[in-house]
């Protein structure tokens, strides 16, 4: 028996497109569709599927308020967002909210069904198109000191530098100090991708993002 | 000179004051001299007269004077009472030997000082003022004294030099007087008038509305000043809500373009890349149904190019360059297919209007196919054009529930209700207007209405 999963999506062009992916998959069993937010909701607390891969705008509830209603709820139903838009912060508000994968609507049958596996099994899966603008595939970065992780979890969870360096007790040159070494160390060029890629990397853990 | 307003003003109030001061007072002077002068002659001749008619007696009379005291003879008598003023003769001893009626008190007005042979002026304790003069006779054995007082002699005329004097008193105090309102109602409430006006910033700030210590010319101008800044703020503010409002409908716009974008073309797109991979997919592995997606992803490119082209002719539709006819035709046409009810338009095949015409026309009659379809739940939408004079009107008329018309297009606009008052003002920019008839349970009739241009004469 494969992994269960539930679609999520109002297009129905792209939904029989996405359903005809899942079904060539045989480690993949598609166990409901849904064209809305609470349809996709109610779906998912009748079935439980191990996966649920949601559109994030949808009318009704959108995507990644199911997420967190997932999240909320304790379901042991890991969410994969599914988007047209590519904007690095769709990714974070997604992981924030507690959906374990992020993929775009054009990606391949492969990357699908590896992104659904992926999340079945615990892991973290992100949009190579996604992760390609957030650097280098292979890439063993640095390690980053306990301070920098410290810095950078502050950070992701949205706080200014100010308000990481007043939490810390440290001054906030020092913060930018810190985060301009875990810039150099991850490659990134931002806050987000700093982040994304600490997260590819395993540097921190999405369980760090959304605690 | 205009700066120094107070000083003018003050000037202007203060150089005549001084002026009849000076004037006035150097005439006062001049008359008091003048009455001076006719006092003096006057006791001078009535003495001189009369020391020289004691000269003219004889020595024996002269002689026996003391005892006969027989001068009524001279007429002095008549004279004293006849004229003004009194006379008295006094020896060489000081003794009086006679005195006319009224020279009694001679005495009181007597002092040692008085020169001989002059006549002077003095008072008596009461105050009353005398001019006297004292002449001797040719071998200085009697002095005739003769005095008058004022009051007797030019009693009028010294009434009138002292209301004189007190009426240009009045007058000069009372321009002193009228500088101070004039200070303190004009001067200082116009200073800071013009002070708040310097400083106001226009279309910002207005000037305090009244200023009870000012004139009432000053306080209706700063009125009108308080009224027309306040005009300006809200011109400005109109003008603000307006820049606003565009700013907002065309970030509207964008949004619902791109929004229009992900969920049409975009989808369809999305949908054409999955059915070709999987016809990749299933051709490979050698499945028979993998002909299916080639015909699904067919459908998505046509659905792709369809809804783009919706997209453009809702953005701009190509078929207004159709003429005014087939424009409102075809837009009729489409709404009916769009919102599943019955939308008509009659245009007469021969007017011909610009573009920009056609347009407005196109706009309204899209708008208030909405209204009549989402406020009034029509069923039923018709409209026709036709010439009235010089102008072309269009009418569009509805079977739904109607409404209490506001007149209020620019309130209407401020609470997001765009379409009515936009249909205004497109009609407005055009030179036409628009006219809304309509109550509850009654439909609704818009009339639009342009001057009439011959597309031959743009
Ligand atoms: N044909 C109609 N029948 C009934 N009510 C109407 C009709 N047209 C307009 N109204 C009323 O007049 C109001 C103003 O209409 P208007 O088109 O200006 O704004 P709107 O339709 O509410 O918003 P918008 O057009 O900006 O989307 C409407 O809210 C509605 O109450
Ligand atoms: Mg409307």
């Amino acid at each position: 028996m494969g992994v269960t999963v539930l679609l999520a999506d109002d297009h129905p062009l792209t939904r029989a497109g996405l359903k005809a992916y899942l079904e060539t998959e045989d480690t993949i069993e598609l166990v409901g569709e849904a064209s809305d937010g609470d349809m996709a909701w109610d779906l998912i607390r009748k079935l439980e599927p191990q996966v649920a891969l949601l559109d994030i705008r949808m009318p009704g509830k959108d995507g990644v308020t199911v997420a967190r209603m997932i999240k909320e709820s304790t379901l042991p139903v890991a969410a994969i967002m599914l988007t047209s838009y590519d904007a690095q912060q769709y990714v974070l508000a997604s992981l924030r909210a507690g959906a374990r994968g992020f993929i775009l609507k054009t990606a391949t049958p492969e990357e699908l069904s590896r992104a659904i596996l992926t999340v079945a099994k615990g892991g973290l899966y992100l949009d190579s198109e996604v992760a390609q603008a957030v650097g280098e595939k292979e890439f063993l970065p640095e390690a980053i000191s306990v301070r920098e992780r410290e810095v950078l979890l502050l950070a992701a969870r949205g706080f200014s530098s100010k308000e990481v360096a007043g939490q810390l007790y440290i001054s906030e040159r020092t913060v930018q100090t810190h985060l301009a070494s875990i810039y150099d160390k991850l490659g990134a060029r931002n806050k987000t991708e700093s982040l994304l890629l600490g997260l590819k990397y395993g540097v921190v853990t999405l369980e760090e993002l959304i605690e | 000179m205009k700066r120094r307003l107070l000083l003018v003003l003050s000037l202007g109030v203060l150089l005549p004051t001084l002026t009849v001061l000076v004037v006035a007072g150097f005439g006062i002077f001049q008359h008091e001299w003048a009455m001076e002068k006719v006092a003096r002659s006057y006791v001078e001749d009535l003495a001189q007269n009369m020391a020289y008619k004691l000269d003219q007696e004889s020595p024996a009379w002269r002689r026996m004077f003391p005892y006969s005291m027989n001068l009524h003879g001279w007429g002095m008598s008549s004279l004293a009472s006849s004229v003004p003023g009194w006379v008295a003769i006094v020896n060489s001893e000081g003794q009086l030997i006679y005195a006319s009626s009224g020279a009694e008190n001679l005495a009181s007005i007597w002092t040692p000082d008085i020169p001989i042979g002059k006549a002077i002026e003095i008072r008596d304790e009461k105050g009353a003022k005398y001019t006297i003069a004292v002449i001797p006779t040719s071998e200085n054995q009697y002095f005739v004294v003769a005095a008058v007082e004022w009051e007797q002699l030019l009693g009028p005329m010294v009434r009138f030099n002292h209301l004189w004097f007190i009426l240009v008193l009045i007058m000069v105090l009372s321009s002193l007087v009228a500088l101070i309102p004039l200070f303190k109602w004009v001067i200082v409430p116009l200073r800071s008038l013009v002070n708040e006006i310097g400083y106001l910033k226009w279309g910002k700030d207005k000037p305090e509305k009244d200023d009870p210590r000012a004139v009432s010319e000053i306080r209706s101008l700063r009125s009108v000043l308080y009224d027309l800044s306040r005009a300006a703020i809200e011109r400005d503010q109109l003008r603000d809500s307006y820049v606003n409002d565009i700013v907002k409908i065309q970030e509207e716009e964008k949004a619902r373009i791109a929004r229009d974008i992900h969920d049409g073309p975009l989808q369809a797109v999305t949908a054409f890349i999955q059915q070709i991979r999987l016809f990749k997919i299933t051709s490979a592995r050698g499945k028979s149904n993998s002909g299916d997606h080639l015909h699904l992803a067919e459908e998505a490119a046509n659905a792709t190019v369809r809804e783009l082209r919706e997209l453009c002719d809702d953005l701009s539709p190509p078929w207004l360059e159709l003429g005014l006819a087939n424009a409102l035709t075809e837009v009729s046409e489409r709404l009916s297919r769009h919102l599943g009810i019955r939308v008509t338009v009659d245009v007469p095949e021969d007017i011909a209007l610009p573009e920009e015409y056609i347009l407005s026309f196109f706009r309204v009659f899209q708008e208030a196919v909405n209204n009549s379809f989402r406020h009034g739940v029509a069923d039923s939408v018709s409209g026709k054009v036709y010439r009235e004079g010089e102008y072309v009107v269009f009418q569009i008329q509805d079977n739904g529930k109607g409404f209490e018309p506001s007149p209020d297009f620019q309130k209407l606009r401020v609470e997001g209700h765009r379409g009515l008052a936009n249909m205004k003002e497109r009609l407005g920019l055009l030179n036409g207007d628009l006219a809304i008839e309509s109550s509850p349970g009654e439909g609704a009739i818009l009339t639009c209405r342009l001057p009439f241009v011959n597309i031959e004469n743009k």
